[in-house]
């Protein structure tokens, strides 16, 4: 049976900003990864941004930073 | 004597362990024993029990979801209890699956090259988290790239082949990107091969 984690997710409201935060993220080392959203998650885009909850702050910020719309913050067993 | 049993709507095994709970309130002494059942699964094994014992049996179809199997006993007939309350034919509600995944490019769908490269990294990831796994999941073309150094699928094809999935790459294919050496998860594998499990699978996935 695969263990189930907390993560926090971050939706995004169209797929471009999805891609985006994955290459911004990606280039700078800023944990997470780019999954399909839980279907429990409604939003624009079908890709979300997954990582631990002690890194939600940092990716934020760094939205914030790459100027991305984020849709939503969710925290999730996954 | 003639007992009637029951076994409408029971799942595999019961209608056989009932049929045996019958035969042993015979207590040795002959007799018939009817059981209606609900699909032809239970009518086999049933049968097949009877034959197993040297029992005279026969099956009726009485209607679209009906049977009537009776088997008659003979007086001093051996006892039931060596013959194992499971399955001897499997039920069709829980078939034996052997799924293949097949990725034979670096991205799923037409259109953008972009979007299909995340798509695709999004599909590996959801395999991960489905309660059955595929059985093998299977690279070739262009596909073969992410089973190699530098795919941005190798934990997730990684944590597949620790849960017991067969991965396969096609090695003429990584022979014509150059890719022989650097492989990094599951096995290399060939024509004959990639055939033999295609043909074999119940179901053949691709993204």
């Amino acid at each position: 049976m695969r263990v189930k984690t907390l993560k926090v997710i971050f939706s995004f409201p169209a797929t471009v900003d999805a891609m985006a935060m994955e290459e911004y993220c990606g280039e700078r080392g800023i944990p997470g990864r780019l999954i399909p959203l839980p279907p429990s998650i409604s939003a624009g885009c079908g890709l979300c941004w997954c990582a631990a909850p002690e890194d939600r702050d940092k990716i934020e910020k760094a939205a914030r930073d790459a100027g991305l719309r984020v849709g939503g913050v969710y925290e999730l067993m996954l | 004597m003639i007992i009637e049993v029951n076994a409408m709507g029971d799942a595999c095994p019961i209608p056989v362990v009932k049929t045996k709970n019958a035969i042993k309130s015979l207590n040795g002494g002959g007799g018939v024993v009817k059981t209606s059942v609900d699909n032809e699964i239970a009518v086999q094994n049933l049968t097949k029990m009877a034959q197993q014992k040297g029992y005279e049996v026969k099956s009726e179809k009485l209607g679209e979801a009906s049977f009537l199997v009776t088997m008659t006993i003979g007086e001093g007939a051996e006892s039931v209890d060596d013959v194992p309350e499971t399955c001897l034919v499997a039920p069709e509600s829980a078939p034996r699956r052997n799924v293949v995944v097949v990725i034979s490019s670096d991205k799923m769908g037409e259109g953008s090259e972009e979007l299909g490269k995340t798509l695709l990294k999004s599909f590996v990831y959801a395999l991960t988290q489905q309660d059955e796994l595929p059985a093998t999941v299977m690279f070739y073309n262009g596909g073969a790239a992410m089973t190699c150094e530098g795919s941005p699928c190798l934990e997730d094809l990684k944590t597949l082949e620790a849960e017991g999935v067969e991965i396969l790459t096609c090695g003429t294919c990584l022979n014509f990107y150059g890719l022989s050496e650097k492989l990094r998860v599951g096995e290399v594998t060939n024509m004959y091969s990639i055939v033999e499990k295609l043909s074999g699978a119940s179901l053949i996935v691709k993204p």
